[in-house]
C-alpha cells in the first residue's frame, strides 16, 4: 500500500459512518467469497447463497461489527469529556423516565429536602448570622441586673447603679439607657385619637448603636436637661402618620394633648433593643442618678455597652460582676442581692427563638439524611440489577471509571432536578414564613431567599450526588464481570456486599428517624402539659381591651371616666364581669420591689410582678381568695395603703406567720410606700411556658392612679369578639376623643405566648413523620429485594416442607439485625436530643419513657407495615409455582 | 474440534488471526482463506464470528485498521498487527503449546486409572 493510498484511508476512515464502513467491508467479503466459489466451477447465484449461508447471520455480524466500531472509535478519537457527560445525561434522562413513579418520588423527596433545609437555613441565618442594623453590632452588649436568689435573670437596673457601672466598668468604651417597655400615648390626629408607642433614651444611645437619623437629627442631651419637648419617629410612623411628609422636621404635633417638635425620622432599617417603639422621646440618665433619693430606687433602666477595641466579652463580665459586688456593698439598702449581667446583643434580641431555630435547622438536616440515604439505597439496588448490563458493558471495554461517571451523572441529573423543586418549595415556604412568624421571630429577621442560601443550596446539592451516587458508583466499578455474565446470583438479587451496605444504609435511617420521632413526640408532650397544666385563671371567654384616659386630666378625672366606662360595660347585654387593670397576666408586667420592714436590708427584698385592679378583678378571672378578702371600698382611704399578694409570694416573705395584716414595703417606677397586706390570692402562671407561678402583687386602682390606660376585661359567656362593637358605641358615648386599642381576647394572649414553641413543634412533627414514611420506604424496599434475591432458595424450602410462618420468620431475621441495630443507634441519638431539647421542656423529662416508646413503637409499627407485602409474597401460591 | 465443520473456540480464532497476521497485513477474507489453507481445511472459520473478533482485537489494541486497495484493485480494510499484538502472539503461542501437549499426552496415554483395572 502507497503512502497517498494510507492517508487517504485514513482520511476516509475519519469521514465515514461506522455502518456504511462496515458494510463496505462485509460486502467485499462476500464478494471474494463468490468469486472464489465462481472460479470452483459454482454458478453465480448458487455461489451468493453459499456464501451468505456461510456468513451466518449477517444482520447479527453487522450490528456487532457497527457497535464495536463505534466504540472503537470513540476511544481512538478520545471522545470530549463534554460530549461524554451529554450522553451520559441523555441516558441517565431515558433511564430516569423508564421508571416515572420511583423517579417523581426521589425527586419530591429531594425537593421537600432541601427546600426545607434552605428555607430553615434562610431564616436560622437571617436571625442568628446576619449583621445586626448597627455599627459593629458584635461589639454592643446589653446590660441586666440579676438577682442573687435567681429569681430574676433581665431585670431593669437602678439609674445609680447604671451610672455607676457605665464610670467603674474599663470595658465598657461608652454605654447609655433607655426605657425598655414602650407605653401608650395618644397622638392627636384630624380623624381623632391614634395610639402610639412610645419610650424614652438617652440621646447617646443612638451614637453607641452607632446609628444615624434618616432625617433631622436626634435630640440633645442639652435639650432634654432643659426639659424642650422634643420627639424623633420611627421610620414607619413617618410613613403612616405623617404619610412620608418630607418636611416633617419642624412640626409641631400633639403627644397625649402635649406640644412636641419633630426633629428627626430615624432610618428604616432601624430596630431598636427594645420591644418596637413608634416615638423616642429624651431622657437623661445623670438627672435621674444624681438625685440621691431617687437613684437607687428608680429601678427601670435598661443599658446598652460597647466594648472597647480589644476587650472580650469574658472580661467585661468579669469586670461586671465585680462591680455589681462592690455597689451591693456600698448601697446595701438596694443593691444587696443584686448582681449584674451583660448578654452580647444579638443573643439578648433573639432571646428565646435561638434554641428552637437551631433545632428546626437540626431536624431539616436529618431529614434530608435521611433522604439521602434513602435514595442511596434505591440507586444501589438500581444497581445491582443492572449488574448484567453493566458487566456486559465493561466485557466490551467500558472502563470502569467511565461506568461510575455515568452512575454519578444519573445522581447528579437527580439531585440537581431535587434542588431545583427544593428552590420552588423554599421560596414558597419563606413566603408563608414572612405571614406567619412575625412577633416568633427577632425584628429585624429578613426571610428572603438571598445569597448565601442559594450558595448553600448549590453545596446541598453536590453532596447529595455524592452522597446518593457514590455508593452505587464504587458497587458498579467493582463488578466481578464473569460472576455477573454468568448470573452467578440468581433471580434478580443482589451482591452480599452491596446488601450490607444498603443494611447499614437502613440501620442508619431508622436510627435518625427515631431520634426526630422521639424529639417531636416530646415536644408535642410538652406542648400539651403546657395547655393542660391550670394557669391559676379562666382564661375563657373575656375580651380585653386597652383604653387610654383622657389627658392631661387630673387624676380624680380620670377615674371617674374609667368608672364610668366600667359601669357602662357592666350593662351591656351578655357580659357577666368587668374588671380593669393595667396589664394582662403576661411576662411583660412591671415590677415592682418589695420589702418586709425591719427584715435583714437586702435580703429580705424580692421582686415581683405588679398589677393595678379593680375590686372585681380576681372575681372576673376566676382567682380564688385564699386568706383575707379582695379590695373593695375601702381602699377608698389614701392613708391606709393595701396590696393582696400571691400566696406562693406570701410563703416566701411570712413563711411562719400569717400574711394577711403584715406590713410591707413596696417601691415601683415613681413611689414607694409602705402597705398593709390585706389578702392573699391563688397563684397565678403569668408565663404559660414556665412551670413556676409568677410572684405577684396586686394593688387596688383606687390608690394609685399613675398609669393613663387601663385594660378592659369583660367576661362573656358567648363570644368575646361581639362585644367589641358595644363596646365601642359605650366608649363614644362617654368621650368620643378617647382611643381604643389591643382588641384581643384573654386566649389568645396566652397562646400567643405558646406561638414561638407551638411553630417549631408543629414542624419537627412534620419532619418526623416525612422521615417515618422515607423510612418505611428503606424498609419496604430491602425486604423486597432481600425476598427477591432468595425466591429461589425460599422456594425450594416451602416446596420441601416448611411453612410459611418459618419461611417469614427466615426473610425477617434477616433483616431484623438491621432494625435492630437501626433501634440501638436511635437510642444513643434519642438521648443527645432529649439533651439539645432539655431548655424547650416542660414538666417533661428528656428521657420521657412514654414518649420514647411511643416513638419506637410506632417506628417499629410502620416498618411491619412495610414488612407485609413481601411477606405475603413468600405465601403465595404463585411463589411456589417459582420452582419448576 | 478437530471434526469437519467444527466450530472454533473465540481464544484459538484470536491465535490463528495473529499467526495470519504476523505475515503483513491482509483484509479479512484473506486471513479466512490463509487459515483454511494452512490448517488443510481441517478448520473452517466461523465467518460470522471473524469480523467482531477482529473489531475486539482492533478495541483491545492488537490490531490496526486501514482502508486500502485489495488485489484485485478492490477497496478492501486491512489489518496490522501492533507491538502489543505480536506480544499476544507470543504469549497464546506457548499457551496454545502447552495446552496441546498436556490433552496430547492424556489422550495417548496408557496407564489406566485405578477405578478401570
Amino acid at each position: 500500500m502507497s503512502l497517498r493510498d494510507r492517508l487517504r484511508g485514513l482520511r476516509r476512515l475519519l469521514e465515514r459512518a461506522p455502518d456504511r464502513e462496515v458494510d463496505e467491508e462485509l460486502r467485499f467479503h462476500l464478494e471474494e467469497r463468490v468469486r472464489d466459489y465462481v472460479a470452483r466451477g459454482m454458478d453465480e447465484d448458487a455461489a451468493r447463497r453459499a456464501a451468505f449461508e456461510r456468513l451466518g447471520d449477517l444482520d447479527g455480524v453487522r450490528d456487532d461489527c457497527v457497535r464495536l466500531l463505534t466504540a472503537e472509535r470513540r476511544a481512538r478519537r478520545g471522545r470530549s469529556w463534554w460530549d461524554d457527560l451529554r450522553q451520559d445525561a441523555r441516558h441517565g434522562v431515558r433511564s430516569a423516565l423508564r421508571t416515572p413513579l420511583l423517579t417523581g418520588m426521589a425527586v419530591a423527596i429531594l425537593a421537600l429536602g432541601t427546600g426545607a433545609n434552605a428555607a430553615v437555613f434562610g431564616v436560622v441565618k437571617s436571625a442568628l448570622l446576619d449583621a445586626l442594623p448597627y455599627r459593629d453590632g458584635g461589639r454592643l452588649l446589653r446590660l441586666w441586673a440579676a438577682s442573687e436568689d435567681g429569681s430574676e435573670e433581665r431585670a431593669p437596673l437602678t439609674a445609680g447603679a447604671l451610672a455607676d457601672l457605665s464610670a467603674r466598668v474599663h470595658a465598657f468604651e461608652e454605654t447609655a439607657a433607655f426605657y425598655p417597655t414602650p407605653y401608650d400615648v395618644s397622638l392627636t390626629r384630624p380623624d381623632g385619637p391614634h395610639v402610639l408607642m412610645a419610650t424614652r433614651a438617652d440621646p447617646a444611645l443612638f451614637d453607641v448603636l452607632g446609628v444615624r437619623p434618616e432625617i433631622g437629627r436626634i435630640f440633645t442631651l442639652e435639650e432634654v436637661e432643659a426639659y424642650t419637648p422634643v420627639a424623633v419617629l420611627d421610620w414607619s410612623t413617618w410613613r403612616t402618620e405623617f404619610d412620608a411628609d418630607p418636611e416633617v422636621v419642624g412640626r409641631t404635633i400633639q403627644v397625649d394633648r402635649q406640644p412636641y417638635v419633630v426633629v428627626g425620622v430615624l432610618p428604616r432599617s432601624f430596630v431598636g433593643p427594645t420591644e418596637p417603639a413608634d416615638l423616642w422621646l429624651g431622657s437623661s440618665l445623670r438627672r435621674w442618678a444624681d438625685d440621691p433619693e431617687r437613684a437607687r430606687t428608680s429601678r427601670w433602666f435598661a443599658g446598652v455597652a460597647r466594648l472597647r477595641p480589644g476587650v472580650s466579652v469574658a472580661d467585661a463580665r468579669r469586670e461586671v460582676a465585680a462591680v455589681a459586688a462592690e455597689l451591693a456593698r456600698e448601697h446595701p439598702e438596694s443593691d444587696a442581692g443584686w448582681s449584674a449581667r451583660v448578654v452580647p446583643i444579638r443573643r439578648a434580641m433573639v432571646g428565646d427563638a435561638r434554641l428552637p431555630l437551631l433545632i428546626l435547622m437540626a431536624s431539616a438536616g436529618l431529614v434530608l439524611l435521611i433522604a439521602c440515604a434513602n435514595l442511596a439505597g434505591a440507586m444501589l439496588a438500581r444497581t445491582s440489577s443492572r449488574r448484567r448490563e453493566l458487566a456486559s458493558r465493561v466485557a466490551l471495554g467500558a472502563g470502569r471509571g467511565r461506568l461510575a461517571r455515568q452512575l454519578l451523572t444519573e445522581s447528579a441529573l437527580l439531585a440537581g432536578a431535587g434542588v431545583a423543586g427544593g428552590l420552588a418549595i423554599a421560596i414558597l415556604a419563606l413566603a408563608a414564613a414572612r405571614r406567619t412568624t412575625a412577633g416568633v421571630l427577632p425584628p429585624w429577621v429578613d426571610l428572603h431567599l438571598d445569597g448565601g442560601v442559594l450558595a448553600v443550596m448549590a453545596l446541598v446539592a453536590v453532596a447529595v450526588t455524592m452522597a446518593v451516587g457514590l455508593a452505587p458508583a464504587l458497587s458498579a466499578s467493582r463488578t466481578d464481570v464473569q460472576g455477573a455474565l454468568r448470573g452467578a446470583v440468581g433471580g434478580a438479587g443482589e451482591a452480599p456486599g452491596g446488601s450490607r451496605l444498603r443494611g447499614i444504609l437502613l440501620s442508619t435511617q431508622i436510627a435518625l428517624s427515631l431520634g426526630l420521632l422521639a424529639s417531636a413526640g416530646l415536644l408535642a408532650r410538652s406542648l400539651w402539659a403546657m395547655g393542660t397544666t391550670p394557669l391559676g385563671y379562666d382564661p375563657h371567654g373575656v375580651l380585653t381591651v386597652s383604653v387610654k384616659g383622657p389627658v392631661p386630666a387630673r387624676d380624680a378625672d380620670r377615674r371617674r371616666f374609667f368608672d364610668a366606662l366600667a359601669e357602662a360595660a357592666r350593662a351591656l347585654p351578655g357580659v357577666s364581669a368587668v374588671a380593669t387593670t393595667d396589664a394582662l397576666p403576661t411576662p411583660d408586667m412591671p415590677r415592682a420591689e418589695l420589702g418586709v420592714p425591719g427584715a435583714m436590708r437586702g435580703n429580705g427584698a424580692l421582686t415581683a410582678a405588679i398589677a393595678t385592679v379593680s375590686d372585681d378583678y380576681f372575681e372576673t378571672l376566676g382567682i380564688p381568695v385564699r386568706q383575707g378578702r379582695a379590695f373593695d371600698t375601702r381602699e377608698e382611704d389614701a392613708d391606709a395603703p393595701a396590696v393582696i399578694v400571691a400566696e406562693g409570694l406570701a410563703r416566701r416573705l411570712w413563711p411562719q406567720e400569717d400574711a394577711v395584716g403584715a406590713r410591707v414595703r413596696l417601691a415601683t417606677s415613681g413611689a414607694e410606700r409602705s402597705a398593709t397586706v390585706v389578702g392573699v390570692v391563688a397563684d397565678v402562671r403569668a408565663d404559660p411556658t414556665l412551670r413556676s407561678a409568677t410572684a405577684t402583687v396586686y394593688v387596688s386602682r383606687r390608690q394609685d392612679a399613675l398609669r393613663s390606660s387601663r385594660v378592659y376585661l369583660l367576661r362573656t359567656a358567648g363570644e368575646p369578639a361581639a362585644l367589641v362593637r358595644p363596646f365601642r358605641r359605650a366608649l363614644t358615648a362617654l368621650d368620643p376623643t378617647v382611643p381604643m386599642a389591643d382588641v384581643g381576647t384573654l386566649e389568645g394572649a396566652v397562646a400567643r405566648r405558646y406561638d414561638g414553641l407551638r411553630l417549631p413543634a408543629l414542624l419537627v412533627g412534620a419532619f418526623a413523620l416525612l422521615a417515618l414514611l422515607l423510612t418505611s420506604m428503606g424498609v419496604y424496599a430491602l425486604f423486597a429485594n432481600l425476598v427477591a434475591s432468595r425466591e429461589r432458595e425460599l422456594a425450594v424450602r416451602m416446596a420441601l416442607g416448611a411453612t410459611p410462618g418459618a419461611v417469614a420468620v427466615l426473610v425477617v431475621a434477616r433483616g431484623a439485625l438491621w432494625l435492630g441495630l437501626g433501634l440501638a443507634g436511635g437510642g444513643v441519638g434519642v438521648v443527645l436530643a432529649g439533651r439539645a431539647l432539655r431548655a424547650l421542656l416542660f414538666e417533661v423529662s428528656p428521657l420521657d419513657p412514654a414518649a420514647l416508646l411511643v416513638a419506637a413503637a410506632v417506628l417499629v409499627a410502620s416498618a411491619g407495615l412495610a414488612l407485609l407485602t413481601p411477606i405475603r409474597r413468600t405465601t403465595r401460591a404463585a411463589f411456589r409455582s417459582v420452582v419448576r | 474440534m478437530f471434526a469437519r465443520d467444527a466450530g472454533l473456540l473465540q481464544g484459538t480464532l484470536e491465535l490463528l488471526v495473529l499467526k495470519t497476521l504476523s505475515w503483513g497485513p491482509m483484509h479479512g477474507y484473506g486471513i479466512a482463506s490463509w487459515i483454511e489453507r494452512t490448517t488443510g481445511d481441517v478448520l473452517r472459520v466461523e465467518e460470522g464470528s471473524l469480523y467482531p473478533a477482529l473489531y475486539r482485537m482492533t478495541r483491545k489494541g492488537w490490531l490496526e485498521s486501514e482502508w486500502g486497495t485489495s488485489e484485485n484493485n478492490r477497496r478492501a480494510k486491512f489489518y496490522t498487527l501492533t507491538a502489543e499484538g505480536r506480544r499476544q502472539l507470543d504469549e497464546q503461542t506457548s499457551g496454545w503449546e502447552r495446552l496441546a501437549s498436556a490433552v496430547s499426552h492424556a489422550v495417548r496415554t496408557t496407564e489406566a486409572p485405578e477405578w478401570a483395572r
